[in-house]
């Protein structure tokens, strides 16, 4: 499956519409200080980014639609499904983590992508699993950095 | 120069633990700069969360700067060997170092880059140590009014020169800006787009922004390419043993120094990074060279160009980033990242508050590119072995090393969080063909920029118009549009040129190649036609021995009947 994405379009598109929001929200969003400290409102900084995003959002559509300036990225899916898919199930590691703790996380996650990646030889995967447990200690007793342990008892 | 600051921070560079990082940063830099994909900014993130607990913040910069160092030289291992640049800026490397390791002389090839990025190393070093005093001085009159504008001005050229248009770069650093704005503010304490959720009530940390931006889409990208070519690996050229002779050392000093010249004036321009200055220093060198017929054909000053001035770039980039705080380029935003997370504002109060620091970390840089040579002598073979190991090894504990290290930014899963969604948003914003680097320094420069907003709003009673009203801030914002139009036009120019001259490489290596294959050809097919030649003698001898053999077998045989 292969389509043309007009990316000066989309994305002034949908960086249009999303500056529109979060400037439609910002009252309640980014609320003004009850009493005045001297200090600039906070919404200065975000409301300047938020017009320039919106002012280029314009510019890209306008480039686009009137001057025909187009930069056409072309999407071919099977370039991009392991891609996307990698990402997916780095998404799910997240998840893994906080639920059932770094280690297992780990080696679950890592053999799914090693199996993914057409790896078949068993030494990457106790590799891999020993990775995981030599990085666990190295930021629980190196760096005092006590990575999620899950259902794991240490 | 402040020679007592220089003293007190030589000792603090030249103490057992620092050169330990140093040797350990050039090893790291080396190794991911030669896999192709990998970038020196995946080494410097992957450095962050070990410096963490680092209780000298010198220390940790010296580290980051020693990987920079190495990768620099890394990157032309693989230009050499595999015709494939290990970084972005050893792409240059690869027209005269591919070449002359097909005819055999790796050795040489990768001495010569060793050399060279040695001397432009260390020529920009020293161009920083002398140069850092003197910017400092000039500017020591600048209030937060300028350091605002300066901010505008780091943005800007980061923004007009990365990627083909304008507004999507503006966009890429306003979302960063953004982004850095959601969370707590600091001076009012209110509460900015959280839209109730916890992982954003405490705004977004630049580590895993950091991780999620460069490191893993990097490490993605490099297994999807693994998974669609079946996790092939090209044939590396063997290394030999005929190095570089003094003679030929002498010959390509010259080259080294013009092209280091070039490179640390470019490198110290925000906005231009070592992949521009490359294709210039060595489009000068081979102008001026008295045999410019020979580059693009193993020549030993094109890989001289091409290496000195990714290297000399390292220490020139580093002049705008300590003595205004505006990074040049990628890398040293990320390593005002660096200074961030330690606590360290780079700018001309780093050289009045912390000089020792500044210093420490101007010889540091400096130590470790007196140290790549030996380091790169006795290291590079070994390290050219990296390239052949499979790059599942390594993609799995990358992918370890920085959840676990985004997860250290504040020992809380919200960072792992906010790394998967940052991982997405970047995924789509390449999609659209909008560059991140422009948003991950936005992220960086925000705090920075809002400090001396608000310092300099509340100095002069919320009068907006005083960012134009001041005249050193006013030239500042003027040279800043003066400077990215400008830069916009030369750096499409370059990109035109760059690509034709690429192309034209290409086209030529691959032409001796063929020519190369050619001649490989004839020769199999000579040997082919003697090996026949030798075969059918062989065989018509054989025959004769066969045939005239036959009646003793017949012989023998009838001898062995009973």
């Amino acid at each position: 499956m292969k389509f043309k994405i007009k990316t000066n379009l989309v994305s002034g598109i949908l960086m249009a519409l999303f500056s529109g929001y979060m400037l439609y929200v910002m009252p309640k969003q980014v609320k003004v200080p009850a009493y005045d400290s001297g200090a600039p409102s906070p919404r200065i900084i975000p409301g300047i980014c938020l017009i320039v995003i919106l002012i280029c959002s314009i510019v890209l559509i306008i480039e686009s639609l009137v001057f025909k300036k187009e930069k056409i990225v072309e999407f071919d899916w099977n370039n991009e499904k392991p891609a996307i898919l990698l990402i997916a199930i780095l998404c799910i590691y997240v998840f893994l983590i906080i639920k059932i703790g770094f280690i297992l996380a780990s080696a679950i996650t890592f053999t799914v992508v090693l199996l993914y990646c057409g790896e078949r030889k068993p030494f990457i995967y106790i590799f891999t699993i020993a990775l995981a447990v030599g990085i666990y200690f190295l930021f629980t007793l190196v760096f005092h950095v006590s990575l999620p342990a899950g259902i794991l008892p240490f | 120069m402040d020679f007592t600051m220089i003293t007190q921070a030589a000792a603090q560079t030249f103490t057992l633990y620092n050169i330990a990082l140093i040797f350990g940063g050039l090893l790291i830099g080396m190794v991911i700069g030669c896999i192709p994909g990998l970038s020196v900014t995946l080494g410097i993130i992957l450095m962050l969360p070990l410096t963490y607990n680092m209780e000298d913040a010198a220390s940790a910069i010296i580290l980051m700067l020693a990987v920079y160092v190495g990768g620099m030289y890394g990157g032309s291992i693989s230009a050499i060997t595999l015709n494939t640049p290990g970084t972005n800026s050893a792409i240059a490397t690869t027209f005269d170092g591919y070449p002359l390791a097909r005819k055999g002389k790796v050795k040489k090839a990768l001495d010569v880059s060793l050399f060279a990025s040695t001397f432009g190393g260390l020529f920009s070093a020293l161009l920083l140590l002398l140069c850092a005093q003197l910017i400092t001085k000039a500017v020591s009159k600048f209030t937060s009014v300028e350091y605002f504008a300066l901010g505008i001005m780091g943005i800007s050229l980061i923004a007009g020169v990365s990627g083909e248009s304008l507004p999507k770069a503006l966009i890429s650093g306003m979302l960063g800006l953004l982004m850095a704005c959601i969370g707590k503010d600091s001076v009012t304490g209110v509460s900015r787009y959280a839209f109730g959720s916890n992982v954003l009530r405490y705004g977004i940390n630049i580590l895993p922004a950091m991780i999620a931006l460069i490191a893993l889409m990097q490490v993605v990208d490099k297994l999807r390419e693994f998974r669609l070519s079946g996790g092939k690996i090209k044939d590396a050229n063997k290394i030999d043993s005929d190095g570089m002779t003094g003679k030929e050392a002498k010959s390509i000093l010259p080259a080294c120094f013009k092209s280091s010249a070039i490179a640390s004036i470019l490198g110290a321009m925000p906005g231009v990074g070592g992949g521009v200055a490359q294709f210039m220093c060595y489009n000068e060198v081979r102008r001026s060279s008295k045999h410019p017929e020979e580059f693009g054909k193993g020549c030993m000053e094109g890989i001289a160009a091409a290496e000195s001035s990714n290297n000399a770039v390292v220490g020139s980039a580093m002049i705008p980033l300590l003595t205004l705080g505006i990074p040049g380029d990628g890398v040293t935003a990320l390593l005002l990242g660096a200074f961030m997370l330690h606590g360290i504002t780079p700018g001309p109060t780093m050289f009045t508050k912390q000089g020792v620091m500044a210093y420490t970390i101007i010889i540091g840089c400096l130590v470790a590119n007196i140290f790549l040579y030996p380091i790169g002598k006795a290291l590079t073979r070994a390290v050219a072995k990296v390239i052949q190991v499979r790059y599942t090894y390594l993609a799995c504990a990358i992918i370890m090393f920085c959840f676990a290290g985004a997860f250290a930014a504040s020992g809380h899963v919200k960072e792992l969080i906010l790394t998967a969604a940052i991982l997405i948003l970047s995924y789509v914003l390449t999609i659209l063909d909008i560059d991140n680097t422009p948003l991950l320094l936005g992220m960086i420069l925000e705090p920075i920029m809002e400090k001396y907003f608000v310092s300099a709003s509340m100095a002069y009673d919320r009068d907006y118009s005083i960012f134009v009203r001041r005249p050193i801030s006013l030239v500042i914002l003027i040279i800043t549009v003066v400077m990215v139009i400008s830069m916009m036009r030369v750096n499409r120019r370059v990109n035109a040129l760059n690509a034709e001259q690429e192309a034209a490489m290409a086209a030529e290596h691959e032409q001796m190649g063929s020519a190369e294959d050619a001649v490989r050809a004839v020769e199999t097919a000579k040997a082919d036609a003697d090996a026949s030649f030798e075969d059918s003698i062989a065989d018509a001898v054989f025959e004769k021995e066969h045939v005239t053999a036959k009646p003793d077998v017949k012989v023998n045989k009838d001898q062995d009947k009973p």
